[in-house]
C-alpha cells in the first residue's frame, strides 16, 4: 500500500478533448433539483456513458503507461492467448459498474428502464 | 418553480459526479483533491474558497459527493462553469450547477427539499 502512495499523482482532470456530450443528458443542471432528483440523474447519465464507452471501444485506458494502473499476472488460455487484457479487464470493470448503477436506480426509482443494450451479468456469483 | 432562475449563475459552483466518499476519507487523496480543482477552477477566474464535504463515520453528511467553489465574481464562476461541465474528473463525467452563495456561506449543503 506503502508503495501504491508513493508513486508520482495520478491525472484526475481529463483534457477539453475527451469531453463526452450525451444527447439529452446536459451536464450543466438546474439548481433547484432535489437530491433524488439529482441522484437519479447523474446514475443515469454514467450509465449512458459507460455504455457508450462499451458500445466504441473507447474504454478510457490512459494513453501513457505510468497513469496507467499495474497490470495483474496474464492468464492464457490453451492456444496461449492471454485471456486478461487491459481491455477485457476495462470492459468487464465497466460492465460491472454499468450493473451496479443500474441496480442502484432501480432501487431508487422502480419506474427505472436500463438501456436496451444492457443485459444483467448471468452467472454472477451469489452476495 | 422558475426553473429559468435556477440555472442562472451565482458565485458558487456546486461539481458533481467527480469524488467517491472513500477517495474523501483518504487524507493523502482528499488534499490532492482539493489542489486539483483549486488549480483547474482558477484558469477561469479568482478562486476565494473551497469546500467539499468529507464522510464521517455513522453520520448523514449534507452533500457528500458535491465540490462547492466560492469564485469572486459571477461572470468568472460562469465561465469555470461553461468550461467544466461535461469535463472528465478521474474518468467520470463532471456535473455542474450554481449553488446559492448564502447558503454556501453558512456552510448549509442540506440541497433543496421541495416537491418532485
Amino acid at each position: 500500500l506503502d508503495v501504491a502512495k508513493k508513486k508520482k499523482r495520478k491525472r484526475r482532470w481529463g483534457d477539453d478533448s475527451e469531453r463526452t456530450i450525451i444527447p439529452g443528458m446536459p451536464t450543466s443542471i438546474p439548481s433547484n433539483m432535489t437530491e433524488r432528483q439529482t441522484k437519479i440523474y447523474i446514475k443515469t447519465l454514467e450509465v449512458e456513458e459507460i455504455g457508450r464507452k462499451l458500445r466504441t471501444g473507447d474504454l478510457g485506458i490512459a494513453p501513457l503507461p505510468e497513469d496507467r494502473s499495474p497490470s495483474p499476472e496474464p492468464i492464457y488460455n490453451h492456444e496461449g492467448k492471454r485471456m486478461n487484457t487491459r481491455d477485457y479487464r476495462m470492459k468487464k470493470k465497466l460492465e460491472e459498474q454499468r450493473h451496479a448503477l443500474i441496480q442502484e436506480l432501480q432501487e431508487i426509482n422502480p419506474d427505472y428502464k436500463p438501456p436496451m443494450d444492457y443485459k444483467a451479468p448471468s452467472s454472477r456469483m451469489q452476495d | 418553480v422558475n426553473m429559468m432562475a435556477s440555472t442562472v449563475p451565482t458565485t458558487v459552483l456546486c461539481l458533481m459526479n467527480m469524488v467517491s466518499p472513500d477517495e474523501l476519507a483518504d487524507d493523502e487523496e482528499y488534499e490532492e483533491i482539493c489542489d486539483d480543482v483549486r488549480d483547474e477552477c482558477s484558469k477561469y477566474g479568482r478562486v476565494l474558497s473551497l469546500h467539499i464535504p468529507r464522510p464521517i463515520e455513522g453520520a448523514d453528511i449534507h452533500g457528500l459527493g458535491k465540490i462547492f467553489v466560492e469564485f469572486s465574481s459571477v461572470t468568472d464562476c460562469a465561465s469555470a462553469g461553461t468550461a467544466l461541465a461535461g469535463r472528465k474528473f478521474a474518468s467520470r463525467v463532471v456535473v455542474t450547477s450554481y449553488y446559492d452563495p448564502d447558503r454556501y456561506s453558512q456552510r448549509d449543503f442540506a440541497g433543496v427539499e421541495g416537491t418532485e
